[in-house]
């Protein structure tokens, strides 16, 4: 196959069964339709791309900035189109929830405005809303922007009737499918394929799916936020269901680790909304019927939100010379020292000063000739065994000589002769008067 | 299910308002409205905020910021805990003075006056300085009278978070992070006079990002003055760690829920002539913001601040309160409303109570939306009602409350309220978990009305006793057989 631009990939996905021995339902057929495999990794790629393709030739004239509200997949999309064509992209947010995105996006050279949190010490008189004001700075006509405006713009539903939709009646061979289950964020999706759907059939049942509320599933609405989407039209779905984050992560991993998808947590949002709407009708079936999701993106920018919901999905594996693994009896063996002894010894001995604290804090202050290795770095280095000699006088320093003693206690156990903790640590130093430095 | 918005009640203040006699007999012998304080209580909560220092093993002051509340019996009991006192005022100062404050515990915040400025200076407070020019104002006041040397902070502002541009709320206060050239040289010319402290960041949000970029800007602002030959020892954190006011988070879904419906037309209204709090329908459209304190937070008070503490910085990929702590720096902090969690409520008698002739029930206290804030805060909770005579069997009520001024806006809250059954003149309504900015915060006398007496109650020897507020003190008369 051969291109002769990036955005002539975009659309014609593949449609894929899901094994019955997965989702369990004995008369429906279900598939995934995979926007996963558009070019810049989803859903959004086709609704970006409408919204710009007629006018981005006239903003590169004008040298318009590309501006639209998204922390996600239409943000990354229209960052990779703008710069094709020589534009900046703003991307207008909320909150940057999912740090991964945050620094693809960087990456790809768009500027990232985030809109201020709730007041705590609330005027509900105040009329200064910072979102009404960017809306109002970027719509003006003449004002530098392209503003896609995707919450409102139908060439993001029309993207998608013409696109997703008739995709899917090809694909099942000139037919609808019985049931089509898509998450709602601008609604242009489910929209656009309910159109393209209830047009070849009028029968076709629409499902949309929300997040839970006070839950966060990154892409879609909650069931109020639904209702501020200009494209949304509650007429649109036969039913609107809640999903949960933890739902969206247990439909992912089914995805990932079962059906070779990799899905992002709207897709196993889809995926698990769908078998379980699908799984009381499939009871009462004596006929077979197809059903049709939509796998929006891919699960790797997604691994510190997988990360912080189920971290036991992350278990590194144990290791021997670590800090958890310390006694009691090894606490009780290991030598701390006062602040004049240690003042003392280190005139004596010249004992090798161990600053575990971190380098920005050991740049500000430190005992004179300590070196500083920061704690966790520290940690790393034990697992591959003593970094200096068994002889080699040591003496520790944290901030306030609980972490120092900890460390002191595990290169004790691991063989070392003479480590010693600096007692209240580099705090009781300075209380104590002892000289710090700054070099 | 009625919509209702049950507010949370703990420990102290849920063992008072169940003695139902007790209550009455307080507002028959004040008349109504009346405060009720807890100051045993603000020095628990003290504890919860210092048990978050102590598992970090950071040092600093817990400054309660006083503007949340005026009582005398709050700040006395604060005095006798461990804790300092932020003051914004004058009359603050003063009261923190009176109060048993010494002057290492109290940080003197906000715009100042010049006699704000030289009494901060001859009792030796901290200050917390919002400018440059106060600073020099400060300097010039301490050279003309000869006064000591005097701790100083730099409140800054306009802190960014990395990667991105953040379209924050232009705040009025404190030195922007971009320009601090200025501000280390005022501390170079006035060596001799200011002895400098540290840097100090107060933000009026809930988010927990925008602070946490404030406090890593700190950090930053402090290694600056270092190099700048400064030993600055503190940062202050400021205030704003919320309360979560309602006891079940579905109740806050399903009212949010119902006001989105409402406003949209699609439910009866559950406001005072459709107010939308912020909301508004066009074209079937939702538009606006929800402009209403989040009712029901799952992180509040010693929660928020453990969380903020827990946040990694992204540059040091290290968490914000280890930082601190590898820094040798204090952390101080200024919680008003968090400090005065479940310290107080406010106690209106029901005058009457009748039908509007178009279905609505309006419930009139003694009392009005200066006594008790929750309108002017966005707090939206139901009062408790506390009948006179023996309770009835539950049947709940939906009721509208208005005030005792001649106003047509004068409703205590433009939300209906629901109560466990309709209530009756000589009852009582209970806005429980008042203390902070909704009990006194505005409160004035207009029409004559009286305005609330403020009482402190404490646990005596024969069950809770109570005393004025200015007859309170920490002390309970008992000291000497110990
Ligand atoms: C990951 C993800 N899933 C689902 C959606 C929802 O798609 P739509 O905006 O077409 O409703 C979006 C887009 O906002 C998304 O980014
Ligand atoms: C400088 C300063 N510190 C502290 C506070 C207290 O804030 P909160 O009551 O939200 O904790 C305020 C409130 O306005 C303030 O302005």
């Amino acid at each position: 196959m051969r291109y002769d631009s990036v955005t002539d990939v975009i659309g014609d996905t593949p449609l894929v069964r899901i094994d019955a021995a997965v989702h369990g339902l004995r008369n429906i057929d279900l598939y995934a339709k995979m926007e996963l495999l558009n070019p810049f990794g989803s859903v959004k790629d086709r609704a970006a791309w409408n919204m710009v393709r007629d006018r981005i030739a006239g903003a590169a004239e004008r040298g318009d900035t590309v501006v639209e509200l998204s922390s996600g997949n239409t943000a990354k999309a229209l960052a990779l189109i703008a710069a094709m064509h020589g534009l900046p992209f703003r991307s207008v947010t909320n909150r940057m929830k999912v740090p991964e995105i945050k620094d693809l996006l960087l990456l790809l050279g768009a500027q990232i405005d985030e809109l201020p949190g709730r007041s705590e010490c609330l005027d509900p008189d105040d009329t200064d809303d910072p979102l009404t004001r960017m809306y109002h700075t970027v719509s003006a006509d003449g004002g530098g922007y392209l503003h896609t405006d995707q919450y409102f713009n139908e060439l993001n539903v029309d993207a998608h009737t013409h696109g997703t939709g008739r995709e899917i009646i090809a694909d099942l061979g000139g037919r609808a499918p019985d049931y089509f289950i898509a998450c709602v964020g601008t609604a242009g999706s489910s929209t656009g394929v309910a159109r393209a759907l209830r047009a070849h059939d009028p029968a076709t049942t629409v499902v949309g799916l929300v997040a839970q509320k006070s839950d966060f599933i990154p892409g879609i609405r909650n069931i109020d936020e639904v209702h501020e989407v200009g494209l949304f039209d509650p007429g649109t779905y036969d039913t609107i269901e809640a999903v949960s984050s933890d739902e969206a992560i247990d439909g992912l991993l089914t995805l990932v680790r079962r059906c070779g998808t990799l899905a992002g947590p709207t897709g196993g949002g889809a995926y698990q909304g769908a078998v379980r709407y699908l799984r009381g009708i499939d009871e009462t079936l004596t006929e077979r019927r197809t059903a049709v999701f939509i796998v929006c993106d891919r699960v790797e920018s997604y691994l510190s939100y997988l990360r912080e919901r189920r971290p036991e999905l992350f278990q590194q594996p144990a290791r021997a010379q670590t800090l958890r693994t310390l006694t009691d009896g090894d606490l009780a063996a290991a030598r701390t020292i006062g602040v004049a002894d240690a003042e003392e010894w280190i005139d004596k001995e010249s004992p090798l000063v161990v600053d575990l604290r971190s380098p920005f804090a050991y740049r500000a202050l430190h005992i004179d000739r300590s070196i500083n290795i920061v704690d966790d770095l520290f940690g790393e280095m034990l697992h591959g065994g003593l970094p200096f000699g068994r002889r080699q006088p040591v003496l520790l320093v944290c901030p306030v000589g609980e972490k120092s003693a900890r460390y002191a206690a595990l290169l004790t156990r691991m063989g070392h002769q003479d480590v010693r903790s600096l007692a209240g640590g580099v705090i009781a130093w300075r209380d104590a008067g002892a000289e710090l430095v700054r070099d | 299910m009625a919509p209702y918005l049950q507010p949370r009640v703990d420990g102290d203040l849920r063992s008072l308002l169940d003695d139902r006699v007790w209550l009455h007999r307080l507002v028959d012998a004040l008349g109504s409205p009346v405060n009720l304080v807890l100051p045993g209580h603000v020095a628990e909560n003290v504890r919860r905020f210092r048990a978050v220092y102590r598992a970090r093993h950071l040092s600093g002051h817990i400054f309660f910021a006083h503007k949340a509340n005026r009582s005398q019996a709050l700040v006395r009991g604060l005095a006798a805990a461990d804790a300092g006192i932020d003051v914004a005022s004058l009359g603050e100062l003063r009261n923190a003075l009176a109060a048993g404050f010494t002057p290492e515990r109290i940080m003197a915040t906000g715009p100042k006056s010049r006699e704000f400025l030289w009494l901060a200076a001859r009792a030796g407070v901290i200050v917390n300085a919002d400018s440059t020019t106060e600073l020099d104002a400060l300097a010039g006041i301490l050279r003309a009278h000869a006064l000591p040397r005097v701790r100083v902070m730099a409140r800054l502002s306009g802190f960014a978070p990395t990667g991105a541009n953040m379209l924050t709320r232009a705040s009025r206060f404190g030195i922007p992070v971009t320009g601090l050239a200025t501000l280390w040289e005022v501390l170079e010319k006035q060596r001799d006079l200011l002895d400098f402290h540290g840097v100090a960041y107060h933000l009026d949000t809930v988010g927990l990002p925008e602070k946490a970029a404030a406090l890593e800007g700190c950090l930053h602002a402090m290694d600056e003055a270092g190099r700048q030959g400064l030993s600055p020892r503190a940062i202050d954190a400021g205030g704003g760690f919320g309360v979560s006011y309602l006891a079940d988070e579905s109740q806050w879904e399903a009212w949010t829920t119902e006001l989105t419906g409402a406003v949209l037309g699609k439910r009866p209204p559950l406001t005072w002539n459709g107010h939308g709090y912020g909301l508004r329908n066009e074209g079937g459209k939702l538009r606006g913001m929800l402009s209403v304190y989040p009712g029901y937070r799952t992180i509040a008070g010693p929660a928020y601040l453990d969380r903020l503490l827990d946040t990694e910085s992204a540059t040091h990929r290290r968490t914000l309160g280890t930082l601190l702590l590898d820094s040798m720096y204090d952390l101080h902090v200024e919680p008003g409303r968090a400090l005065l969690d479940q310290c107080g409520a406010v106690l209106l008698r029901v005058e009457e109570v009748r039908d509007d002739g178009h279905g609505e029930t309006l419930v009139r206290l003694a009392g009005n939306g200066g006594d008790i804030a929750l309108e002017q805060h966005g707090v939206l909770m139901d009062p408790l009602l506390v009948p006179r005579g023996e309770p009835g069997p539950e049947e709940p009520a939906g009721v509208y409350l208005t005030g005792n001024l001649c106003l047509e806006a004068d409703l205590i809250t433009r939300r209906k309220v629901f109560l466990s059954r309709q209530p009756e003149p000589g009852d009582l309504l209970v806005f429980v978990n008042t203390a902070g900015y909704l009990m006194d915060f505005s409160a004035g006398e207009a029409l004559m009305q009286p305005s609330a007496r403020t009482v402190a109650a404490y646990r005596g020897r024969d069950g809770w006793q109570w005393c004025l507020d200015e007859q309170y003190w920490p002390v309970t008369g008992r000291e000497e057989t110990a």
